[in-house]
């Protein structure tokens, strides 16, 4: 499934990106710096009902949002691997711990730590086709 | 609690991220902050949560001491213990977490959670001269902006905060994209100092209210170099301390213009700023011009309670302290938190 768009456009993405993952729960979000990976998850996690500011975890490498689900508050957590240098720091910064916690994940620079991904995994794939306009190839598990 | 005079010692632990900080503070001033050198960070690059995690486990016993040796302070002599509760890494939390805990109930003292983004505005009243409140603090580090609203030690607001990238890590992708070290940052002001500020021009966010953005700017320097090296790709290398200075000049006017209009909007003239990015050499330098331009009384804290610092943990914990703030030991750290 690919995905054509200008970034006026991306609250629409949003939805279809998650009308896409369904039950799925980890969205590894692949692209270069400046892509707009920080950007979709924000547009995503509006869609959501996430009223948290969402901002780039490469600092803080995990972020914790809220949103109301039905009766319950749902989670999501916002990953940013960039700063990881393998797996084995991915496991102790506690990502695995996310990914398979149940709770909603988009994860930023997933091929820092490729093999900490659930099965399920859906991965997307963002470029750039000029300064407002952006690709998204979305890949399914299997 | 107190002593027959009056007097509050406590220990205070600091373990939010990447560095383990421990002070003691005698009432409102700190006998001695520590913090331990984790140069591991700078050999592999960037702050590593699993070294992080061990590193604090290390250091935590070591400093501690240093701190408790330098007040001349004995585990007998403290009336509290405070911690960084949230937020931040969840593994390095724990571990000042449970020692502070553990210590707490050992030595049968109250234990206090501190919030770390709050403690960075409160590192402002550490000094011999500082802020009256109300007063405005401007933080900025490689994970946080924020403009909060300081009306007492235990009544903070925050009025703006960054909507994506944090300025700090505006500085460090930048340095990444023209190729420099971690961390950039400071790279990026050193040779800025030899640059012309005017030479290039990068846009401001519009973003309404006291709200920053740093993620657009990125990406038009993203765009820029990308356009200039395409026409001489020995661009970067034969212009660097231009576009150090240039894309410096720009986080900086960001900044200070959303400060500004906090400080206009308000009316409040004490302003103040922490976090490590206040090492930042043309934030000082502008931030006084314009201080002294709109008749402010600016504050910038000693530089080792800019950075995480354990020194303001102890300060909050003081005043919290003074309030009867305490928490009971089934208190665990969080990653998120709220103001």
């Amino acid at each position: 499934m690919e995905l054509v768009f200008e970034l006026e456009e991306l609250p629409e993405v949003a939805i279809k990106v998650l009308d896409a993952m369904s039950d799925h729960k980890v969205l590894a979000i692949h692209g270069a710096m400046g892509a707009g990976k920080t950007t979709l998850i924000h547009a995503l996690c509006l869609a959501k009902g996430v009223k948290d500011h969402v901002t780039s975890p490469s600092f803080a490498i995990i972020n914790e949002y809220q949103f109301q689900e039905g009766a319950s508050v749902g989670k999501i957590f916002h990953l940013d691997l960039y700063r990881l240098k393998d797996e084995e720091e991915a496991i102790r910064a506690g990502v695995e711990d996310c990914l398979y916690s149940g709770a909603l994940c988009f994860v930023e620079w997933p091929d820092q730590a490729p093999d900490q991904f659930p099965q399920d995994t859906i991965h997307l794939f963002m470029t750039t086709i000029n300064e407002r306009s952006r690709s998204l190839k979305i890949q399914f598990p299997g | 609690m107190q002593d027959q005079h009056g007097l509050v010692k406590i220990l205070a632990i600091e373990s939010s991220c990447d560095e383990t900080g421990a002070a003691i503070s005698h009432n409102d001033s700190i006998l001695s902050n520590f913090v331990a050198g984790q140069s591991i960070h700078q050999q592999y690059g960037g702050v590593v949560p699993e070294l992080a995690s061990r590193a604090h486990m290390q250091n935590i016993v070591p400093v501690v001491n240093a701190a408790l040796e330098k007040a001349s302070t004995k585990l007998s002599d403290l009336n509290a213990i405070a911690f960084t509760q949230a937020p931040g890494l969840i593994g390095s939390l724990l571990v000042g977490a449970s020692f502070a805990k553990s210590l707490a109930l050992a030595l049968n003292i109250p234990l206090i959670a501190v919030h770390h983004m709050q403690a960075h505005v409160i590192a402002n009243l550490i000094p011999a001269q500082k802020p009256a409140f109300p007063f405005l603090c401007l933080t900025v580090s490689g994970g946080h902006t924020q403009i909060v609203l300081c009306e007492s030690a235990l009544s903070m607001k925050v009025l703006g905060e960054t909507l994506d990238d944090a300025a700090g890590e505006a500085f460090d992708k930048t340095a990444k994209l023209i190729g420099l070290p971690y961390p950039g940052g400071p790279l990026i002001d050193e040779y800025a100092r030899n640059g012309n500020p005017r030479r290039f021009k990068f846009p401001e966010p519009q973003i309404s209210g006291l709200d920053f953005s740093f993620s657009g700017l990125k990406t038009a320097i993203l765009y820029f170099l990308q356009e200039k090296q395409r026409e001489n790709p020995d661009f970067v290398r034969q212009n660097l301390a231009d576009i150090c200075a240039s894309v410096q000049d720009r986080i900086v006017s960001i900044l200070l213009h959303k400060l500004k209009k906090a400080a206009i909007k308000t009316g409040i003239r004490d302003i103040c700023i922490g976090g490590g990015v206040s090492a930042n050499s043309a934030l000082r330098k502008s931030f006084g011009e314009l201080g002294q331009a709109m008749k402010w009384n600016t504050f910038i804290p000693p530089f080792e309670y800019c950075t995480d610092n354990a020194g303001m943990i102890a300060m909050m914990g003081y005043y919290k302290y003074l309030a009867s703030d305490f928490v009971d030991l089934s208190i665990s750290p969080s990653a998120r938190a709220e103001w």
